[in-house]
């Protein structure tokens, strides 16, 4: 280390510039504001850039993972549902001639459905944190699979082992799925909470550093002014203008991608996944239908539907808070298409109580009938028109959510570069402002 | 809220872009009222369909139809009780001259509704694209080839090794219109080989009959041999193999929907007037066309149809309704002949 006079040289070379720079002398003064104001704009320039470029990528993960793990993880215990329903309608359909059509559609749509769980699963499967989970429930997914096809197969055995498939559906394959589905939403709360803290960030950062440059570049245009006695410097006030046309739409575009972002999030997508399982328990209370008339009568299949009938209705003891009144409320949604999903879900009931009743009096061919028929009145049919009024609401509710990711990109893209182009050009303005009057001193 | 909306439109508009919106499904003209239709089995899966959604979008629609198979349907139609009737095959001439008087204002025409590809499903060991032409398939389904090793099959199968499993063909028991257009078909194609004319029931000795497709294709799925003819859908959803069919231009073409609407494509509408009955002649030489296929007519009358027959068919020849027969399995209609038959619905 080189030492002066017994200090270390680099210590002296900072302390000779510090000296020189903060002379009273005027040309001192100008390296100082100069200093100052460059030195503000390149912490502007890194600071917004990276902090938008870290925001784009905040809004890219949830639109293109963790909002997409949540859909799945919702939309895997619905197929599951389903799925079983399925099994359920082509075991009462069986060997029986006029019901082939009815029983052709429920293969095609177990098949469906199938498809629908292997792709669910392969996407969970992405992430890495639920491996073990989803591979758990692979394999009770196989396990599933092997007592459909005993089902299937067993002829007037069919009832006792499609016993077996619907217990590890219901004991082992759903509660599997509702982990995972669990795990995603709270990943996805995770996701927006780590969006909000840099949006908070960039924010803040903005608003200080830009507000700091403009007055900067303010106070040198005063002081040249005063100093030397111009009237304006053309080059300072385009950097000035051209601050505040950085940092004003950057902070605005921030405070209006978050609030659609979130408003997205509480107005579509969070009523959107509650909906989501409450189409899942639906699906799976009128399996329930099914499951009663297949098991001969037993009373277990009338409980559980009543039970998961009123989690619809009213909400209670079940993962659906209000029931369908809530989870199909909102801004989105009209008083009369939210009346809808509840009358239809109560034309159901009055289906099953009506199947149940035909069931228990021995008219079990009237019973199925019922159940099967595609006449107003008749479960089948009025499950369907059920569903569609929840779908409505449920595609609504993606649309707009999709609708709003796509708003959210669109208002962030560019706003990596805009500001390394804008506080740039600031900087670049900057010496050719002052250059003359240091030339005056020399 | 407003104020972060307008901000949102203002940002989006300085971004200069145009956000895309999602086009929203085109909406079902209702119609109310009640009607109802009997007929064809073949295309009951499609109409139920048809049903299930055009309720669902009506509030105010009943339609009904009972599968109680053709003949039964154009009865019911004569006879006045039904308000369409779907079958499998146009009026005979005996019937016409009734269903027109049954009209009074007008003549009664047949409307192509949907296409159904009829498969040649089969289980034999180690036979995965199995080629058959017509005079072979004639040959099997009267017993005169009876093992997968003969050589006629061999002939239309080059290079591919076949084993010497007994065949066991599988036929309907009950009178239905897949029959009728699979002997249809056998007559037109390979007469010198099918001595059995055509018709609902069927008419050659042998074979295991069964009652239904779904037993049809349950008995093949079972019997290691076993051929049988079935509307596609049975054999799409059992995973059931299918062979390409040879047709008139030489080809052997394997039985897919755009196939399929390439035979329906070519066949001539021989009614007039806005009857659109079609003859399908098996032996053109459509390329690429899939021989073997079934087209169900609804059968209505040209004036004085309820408004809800009208609006409901109207959905059934949409792209939307021939989309939902497509999931199940049926061939949506060709453009061409969608445009037309829209257009009948429309002048109805």
């Amino acid at each position: 280390m080189h030492y002066l006079g017994g200090v270390p040289a680099v210590l002296e070379a900072t302390r000779s510039f510090t000296r020189r720079a903060t002379r009273p002398e005027t040309p001192a003064r100008l390296r100082l504001w100069v200093a100052a104001t460059i030195a503000t704009a390149a912490t502007l320039l890194l600071t917004l850039s990276l902090l938008m470029a870290r925001a784009q990528e905040q809004v890219r993960i949830i639109g293109d993972e963790a909002a997409p793990q949540a859909a799945t993880a919702a939309d895997l215990y619905f197929a599951l549902s389903d799925l079983d329903a399925q099994v359920a309608r082509m075991v009462l359909t069986a060997g029986d001639d006029d019901l082939a059509g009815s029983q052709i559609d429920a293969l095609g749509t177990y098949q469906e459905r199938s498809r629908q769980v292997d792709a669910d699963v392969q996407q969970a499967l992405a992430t890495a944190t639920d491996r073990a989970a989803v591979a758990e429930l692979a394999t009770h997914l196989a396990v599933y699979r092997e007592r459909v096809w005993q089902t299937l197969t067993a002829g007037d055995a069919a009832a006792g082992y499609y016993t077996q498939a619907t217990n590890v559906l219901h004991l082992d394959l759903l509660p599997a799925a509702q982990d995972l589905r669990d795990r995603s939403t709270e990943r996805l709360s995770d996701a927006y909470a780590r969006k909000s803290a840099t949006e908070a960030w960039a924010v803040t950062l903005a608003v200080v550093l830009g507000a700091a440059l403009v007055i900067l570049l303010f106070a040198l245009q005063v002081w040249l002014a005063r100093r030397f006695r111009r009237v304006l410097s053309p080059a300072l006030l385009a950097a000035t203008v051209l601050t505040a046309a950085v940092v004003v739409p950057a902070v605005a575009v921030l405070l209006t991608q978050s609030a659609t972002l979130s408003a997205a999030r509480d107005d579509s997508l969070a009523p959107f996944l509650a909906l989501s399982q409450a189409r899942a328990i639906s699906y799976d209370a009128a399996a329930d239908t099914s499951r009663f008339l297949i098991s001969d009568n037993l009373a277990y299949y009338d409980d559980d539907f009543q039970r998961k009938s009123a989690c619809l209705v009213t909400g209670s003891a079940c993962d659906v808070p209000g029931g369908l009144p809530a989870v199909t409320g909102g801004p989105d949604v009209s008083p009369f298409g939210r009346d809808q999903v509840l009358t239809r879900w109560q034309a159901y009931q009055k289906d099953h109580e009506r199947i149940v009743g035909l069931a228990r009096g021995g008219k079990n061919e009237e019973a199925v009938g019922a159940l099967t028929g595609i006449r107003r009145g008749d479960a089948s049919f009025d499950f369907a028109y059920f569903d569609a009024a929840v779908d409505d609401i449920a595609s609504a509710r993606s649309a707009a959510f999709g609708q709003a990711l796509r708003d959210s990109k669109t208002l962030l893209a560019g706003w990596s570069w805009i500001p390394v182009a804008g506080l740039g050009l600031v900087i670049v303005l900057i010496p050719p402002a002052v250059r003359r009057r240091f030339a005056e001193y020399r | 809220m407003k104020l972060r909306a307008l901000g949102l439109i203002a940002l989006l508009a300085l971004a200069g872009c145009d956000s895309p919106r999602s086009e929203a499904a085109p909406a079902i003209g209702c119609a109310g009222g009640e009607i109802a239709g009997q007929g064809s089995s073949a295309q009951a899966n499609a109409v139920s369909a048809w049903i299930r959604n055009y309720q669902v979008s009506c509030a105010d629609a009943t339609v009904e139809y009972a599968s109680v198979g053709s003949g039964a349907g154009l009865a019911a139609f004569i006879g006045g009780t039904g308000d369409f009737a779907g079958t499998d095959s146009p009026l005979s001439t005996e019937d016409r001259p009734k269903a027109d008087a049954r009209c009074a204002g007008g003549p009664a025409i047949h409307l192509p509704m949907v296409a159904g590809p009829i498969a040649l499903a089969y289980n034999v060991a180690g036979a995965g694209d199995l080629r058959l032409a017509p005079d072979t398939v004639a040959r099997i389904f009267t017993g005169r080839i009876t093992s997968w090793n003969d050589p006629e099959i061999a002939r239309d199968n080059p290079g591919e090794s076949l084993p010497a499993t007994p065949i066991r063909t599988v036929h309907r028991s009950d009178s239905s219109g897949t029959t009728d257009n699979f002997t249809k078909f056998l007559a037109a194609t390979a007469a010198a080989d099918w001595p059995h004319g055509s018709g609902s029931a069927w008419p050659a000795p042998g074979g295991l009959a069964q009652k239904g497709s779904n037993r049809v294709v349950s008995t093949i799925e079972r019997s290691d041999g076993a051929i049988g003819y079935v509307e596609a859908s049975y054999a799409r959803f059992h995973h059931l193999p299918t062979a390409a069919v040879g047709n008139a231009a030489g080809e052997f073409v394997a039985l897919t929907d755009a196939a399929a609407g390439r035979m329906v494509g070519g066949a001539k509408i021989t009614g007039t007037g806005g009857d659109l009955q079609l003859a399908i002649d098996y032996r053109s030489g459509t390329t690429g066309a899939y021989p073997l296929v079934l087209v169900t007519y609804e059968v209505v009358c040209k004036t004085g149809a309820k408004p809800l027959v009208k609006s409901f068919l109207a959905y059934a020849s949409s792209p939307a309704g021939q989309q939902a027969a497509t999931r199940l399995g049926y061939a949506p209609l060709p453009d061409a002949l969608r445009d037309r038959v829209a257009q009948a619905v429309a002048a109805l």
